[in-house]
């Protein structure tokens, strides 16, 4: 019992996995056994062995027909599925279709063998595991993961299984966006009023980018958009292309034609690119690249800028275009997160800044980590609860349809609304104001309006208060609007100073 | 600001709010945690809705609190506010130590409204001026009551607590009956807030032992501050003070020793009459006896089961050795019987043999003849099988007497040669024996050593002494000049030879010297022959000069030598003497010897004196 009490949150990304654990109240993204906190999502095949993480990346120069990467594309996916198709295009490592559903063909060893993506999912999950429990120094098994938002009902089926299939037992499965904003605690201290948040997402090899509104504490997904033909693998390959045009120039090789001279090239680039997201300038070097050539070549961040600049627009572009189907302009924006590795870039980041010139940008956690991080932290809620059925994960809330407003007159004697219970709150609701107003007054009148989405206000209430007595200093009346999951509402106020008060129900439309 | 209303407005509802729409939120964060809770609840309200039921629950409690008036409280002495009952003087009686602070604090509302002076002057009531109005009794116990100290305090020696304990017998008629209230009115002290009850008849073993644990070791909050003679206050100066607490606590303390010992008292008048501990017992003690036997039980057996084994193992064993030894006795029998028989027929067959030549006078003519025949017949007749004894008796039996002759000479014969054969194997195998013997011994390895040879080889030993530098080749460098034989020697050969030699028992060695001796003298009769010492390793000791009565061992001669010495040439009949010192030898002998060996020495300093001589030239 007292072992279930740590849980662990893993983001396990297309190209890399990451895992948190939550302890002591607090969620610390945990390092593997080679001393990175991020393992890339590669299994390795070997005679004997698996090998996952860094080593398998390294190892995929020699190993690239019995190396797995990006086994997150086909999970849950059948084999005629054209995402499938592509991946398997892309990989090195063969694909086959038995019963309709991909396998890999590992011919390592004696006998081709053919693996299930669920079963390299497994892999890196007891990865995850291991590591955990390495910095917990007991076992766990209660854990959070976390998915990308379009991600269908067999795929989350399938990664479940997977991480099942790994000794774990999966709390939730949680979108990669809301994740993040737990990470930054978003949403838990704006309770009153309407909030809007966009999490941009650039990964090693996609995209995405959600824009959520926050009322009350409860997050809701106004609108999304993935685009998995962008990511910090298309940078780096940019930046090895590049390398190669100067290999060409200098030594007049031309490398194209030697796999694993390239792949030695894209490791470089990689490293280069991590390094130009801190310095000023990175070193390139690789050792006998082609015919027994070493390489060497300085990248300055310009340079590496410039080379870029038509993905980091593609990168920037998605934004703009979701923030015209969701009808909202960049001011409504109210917060901004950035996850994912390649957020880390400086010029993305500055071109996001500008797009949002007066919107805090969430970038201070390392962005890779941040989406385990709000796994961990929602593990930690929820372990020792009872949890909810998988199919109950998506869960309808009633909200209020309206915006509850109270018209007032400003200083200068003109009509203004101010919001009582903005739309969109969750139900049942109460709201606490303390309204005021001048003191030379005896008789008061509250007006209830509502306004429905870009519609005119209409009233709905008028609440009167009679025998005040007038003084020098302003009326203050306590106002409590509490509205019932039907959306019925109901408004006491009362005075402070003697104690007068008046109530109104409102009934909901049916 | 808010707006003015204008005259005529009344509070009024004009429409219908719109009403509340479901949305897809994310299954994250406390709020949403907190919502699925209220639901899976199925609470409709919102928590300050719910806050809002509980506190009107509480009020109509309030509302039903019931004051039972003190009878006597207008007569109340405020002077003797100690001994005056708090929960009373403030109509609780019925609710003790169990009413809230809440009930507390209405019931005193409501009593001061009642008795207040004011009030009471107000009504025309006549006040007795200052403290000894009975309204300080009121005020005394809300003080009391009202503070947790003081309220702990005074329930402590709540006048209505039944203190009692029941006695055994009490407890032995009716345990559950009887026990049941008195632990639960005593639980109220227990300073724990769960406490397991007495239970039943029918309670596990576990209930029951936490039950007696629980009171074994009750904590109890009841404390006796209240009954404190002295009042700390009162004191004067602060050595009063002091005093006064000493006295206190060392009341205090008794008292709760008291309470304690009441407790245990209960607990143990509790605890022998408790039929349960006694079904306990019975039932443990009938467990471990079942066990007990269970467990002699299986020893038992097991040890008749190896006894069994054993006995099994043993007859097994006796079994076997008796059969074997019948068989062997069967064996023996057979053999002995067979040859019973054979010896029977042998006895039978030479008798026969010996009648039969005697029968025929031996086939001799003379007596010397018969005498060698049957020599010879007895001859055959220890050396001949059965079955050739019984052929050639049939042949004596069937054949003439010359065939007989013929056939017994035969067999004669044929008996002569076998023990012929016998004896010439028995020569060969001692020569074989002996061959072996000098071969092992590296006899030269076939190169025949003659005589001369074996002189020649003697007097270069003699010629190069021990510490020669590489001596055994200048030896055999030595015989090769001189040697007549014309053999090459090697110093390994020669070597070979002198250890042979040197092995060879003395009386060989000493033929060899004889033999040379002789030779020496036939060759050259000026010169002294030289003898012994033919070994260097040997010296003296070794040479073993032969008497008439055999050689003289190594031991004799020491013997010989010891008393040469110690009866010197003075001494009276000095070779009796010396014979007596060496047995085995009389005094002609040891005379003999000494001779010798006087003769020996001085052969020896000539051959020295020679030799040296012959280097000089």
């Amino acid at each position: 019992m007292f072992s279930s009490m740590s849980a662990i949150g893993i983001h396990f990304g297309y190209t890399c996995a990451c895992v948190a654990v939550f302890k002591d109240g607090r969620a610390d993204v945990v390092a593997n056994d080679a001393g990175d906190r991020v393992t890339p999502a590669v299994v390795g095949y070997r005679d004997t062995e698996q090998i996952v993480g860094i080593a398998a990346k390294q190892g995929q120069v020699r190993n690239a027909a019995n190396t797995v990467v990006k086994v997150k594309q086909v999970l849950g996916r059948r084999f005629d599925d054209p995402v499938t198709q592509t991946h398997k295009a892309e990989t090195k490592c063969q694909v086959v279709s038995r019963e309709h559903m991909p396998y890999y063909e590992i011919t390592c060893g004696e006998h081709a063998q053919f693996v299930a993506p669920g079963d390299v999912a497994k892999l890196i999950f007891k990865k995850m595991k291991e590591t955990a429990q390495s910095a917990l120094g007991s076992d766990v098994t209660d854990t959070v993961i976390t998915v990308p938002f379009e991600f269908a009902h067999a795929q989350k089926h399938a990664l479940r299984d997977a991480a099942e299939a790994a000794g774990f037992h999966v709390l939730r499965m949680i979108h990669e966006p809301a994740a993040a904003l737990l990470a930054y605690d978003v949403g838990q201290d704006c309770s009153s009023g309407n909030s809007h948040v966009l999490v941009y997402k650039l990964g090693g090899t996609s995209l995405s980018v959600t824009v959520l509104q926050i009322n009350g504490g409860m997050m809701r997904v106004v609108s999304t958009s993935t685009d998995h033909s962008i990511g910090g693998e298309r940078f780096t390959q940019a930046l090895a292309q590049h390398l190669a045009s100067e290999f060409k120039r200098s030594f007049k090789h031309d490398v194209s034609s030697n796999p694993r001279a390239l792949l030695k090239l894209m490791n470089s680039a990689d490293m280069a690119k991590h390094s130009l997201s801190s310095l000023g300038s990175a070193n390139c070097f690789v050792d006998s690249l082609h015919d027994g050539i070493d390489f060497e070549c300085a990248v300055s961040r310009a340079r590496f800028e410039l080379l870029c600049s038509t993905l980091f627009n593609k990168s920037i572009q998605p934004i703009r275009s979701l923030l015209d189907e969701a009808g909202l302009s960049a001011r409504d924006i109210n917060k901004v997160v950035l996850c994912g590795g390649s957020s880390r870039i400086p010029r993305l980041q500055q071109m996001i800044r500008e797009m949002f010139p007066d919107v805090e940008l969430l970038n201070s956690s390392p962005p890779d980590e941040v989406i385990a991080v709000g796994a961990a932290i929602e593990a930690g809620l929820l372990v020792g609860r009872d949890g909810l059925a998988p199919e109950e994960e998506s869960v309808a809330v009633d909200v209020s349809a309206a915006d509850i407003l109270l018209k007032e007159v400003n200083d200068s004697g003109a009509e203004t609304f101010s919001i009582l219970l903005p739309v969109g709150t969750p139900l049942p609701a109460r709201r606490h104001h303390t309204l005021s107003a001048e003191g030379k007054l005896s008789s008061l009148c509250l007006e209830i309006y509502q306004r429905l989405v870009t519609e005119q206000p209409e009233i709905l209430s008028k609440i009167i208060l009679r025998d005040l007595q007038p003084s020098e200093e302003n009326h203050s009346i306590d106002a409590v609007v509490t509205m019932k999951r039907d959306g019925s509402v109901h408004v006491s106020c009362a005075a402070q100073k003697n104690g007068k008060s008046e109530a109104v129900t409102i009934p909901a439309a049916s | 600001m808010l707006l003015e209303a204008t005259d005529g407005e009344e509070t009024a509802v004009f429409k219908a709010a719109a009403a509340s729409v479901q949305v897809l939120v994310e299954p994250v964060g406390r709020w949403f945690e907190a919502y699925i809770r209220r639901r899976n609840r199925n609470v409709s309200a919102s928590f300050q809705e719910l806050e809002e039921e509980e506190e009107s629950s509480e009020e109509s409690e309030d509302e039903e609190l019931q004051l039972e008036e003190h009878p006597m409280l207008r007569t109340l002495d405020p002077k003797d506010w100690k001994n005056q009952d708090h929960y009373a003087v403030l109509g609780l009686p019925h609710l003790r130590y169990k009413a809230t602070q809440k009930q507390i604090k209405a019931a005193h509302k409501a009593i001061v409204l009642k008795h207040h002076p004011d009030k009471r002057k107000a009504a025309g009531e006549q006040i007795v001026e200052g403290d000894n109005d009975y309204f300080t009794c009121i005020t005394k116990a809300i003080e009391i009551l009202s503070d947790p100290v003081k309220r702990r305090a005074f329930d402590s020696v709540d006048p209505t607590f039944d203190n009692s304990v029941p006695s055994k017998s009490e407890g032995k008629e009716n345990f559950f009956d009887v026990f049941a209230p008195v632990f639960e009115r005593n639980a109220r002290w227990s300073s724990k807030k769960h406490r397991p009850s007495l239970g039943t008849m029918d309670s596990t073993f576990e209930d029951v032992d936490n039950f007696y644990s629980f009171w074994y070791n009750f904590d109890s909050w009841r404390e006796f501050s209240y009954l404190d003679e002295e009042e700390k206050e009162k004191a004067e100066c602060r050595d009063e003070r002091r005093w006064i607490e000493k006295q206190n606590r060392a009341s205090r303390a008794q008292r709760k020793k008291e309470e304690m010992n009441r407790i245990r008292t209960l607990v143990d008048t509790a605890y022998s009459c408790d039929p349960r501990i006694k079904k306990f017992k019975e039932e443990e003690k009938a467990r471990k006896e079942a066990e007990k036997k269970a467990k002699a039980e299986a020893k038992k057996k097991e040890q008749e089961e190896k006894e069994r084994a054993r006995q099994a193992e043993l007859d097994a064993v006796r079994l076997a050795k008796e059969k074997e030894e019948e068989e062997a006795r069967q064996v023996a029998l057979q053999a002995k019987k067979e040859k019973d028989i054979q010896k029977k027929a042998i006895k039978k067959e030479r008798q026969k043999l010996r009648t039969t030549c005697k029968n025929w006078n031996y086939f001799a003519d003379n007596e010397a003849d018969g005498v060698k025949m049957m020599e010879e017949v007895e001859k055959l007749c220890d050396r001949l099988e059965l079955t050739s004894l019984q052929s050639l008796n049939e042949i004596l039996a069937s054949a003439s007497k010359e065939d007989s002759k013929a056939a017994v000479e035969k067999q004669v014969e044929e008996v002569n040669a076998q023990l012929q054969r016998e004896r010439e194997a028995e020569v060969q195998a001692r020569q074989a024996a002996r061959s072996a013997e000098q071969a092992s011994g590296g006899g030269g390895g076939g190169k025949g050593w003659n005589e001369d040879d074996l002189q020649l080889l003697i007097k270069a030993v003699n010629l190069f002494p021990a510490g020669t530098n590489a001596r055994w080749e200048v030896i055999a460098n030595y015989m090769n000049v001189h040697s007549t034989s014309g053999m090459k020697r090697t110093a390994k050969d020669v070597i070979n030879k002198a250890k042979n030699l040197q092995k060879l028992d003395p009386l060989q060695k000493d033929e060899i010297n004889r033999k040379a001796y002789e030779k020496f003298k036939k060759e050259h009769t000026s010169v002294p022959p030289s003898i012994d010492n033919a070994l260097p390793s040997e010296r003296f000791d070794a040479s073993g000069g032969e008497g008439n009565a055999g050689p003289w061992t190594t031991e004799e001669q020491k013997l010989l030598e010891q008393a040469l010495k110690t009866y010197p040439v003075s001494t009276a009949e000095r070779w009796e003497k010396i014979a007596a010192a060496v047995p085995g030898r009389n005094k002609k002998d040891c005379m003999k010897r000494y001779k010798e060996l006087v003769e020996m020495v001085k052969a020896k300093k000539a051959a020295q004196e020679q030799v040296a001589a012959k280097n000089k030239k």
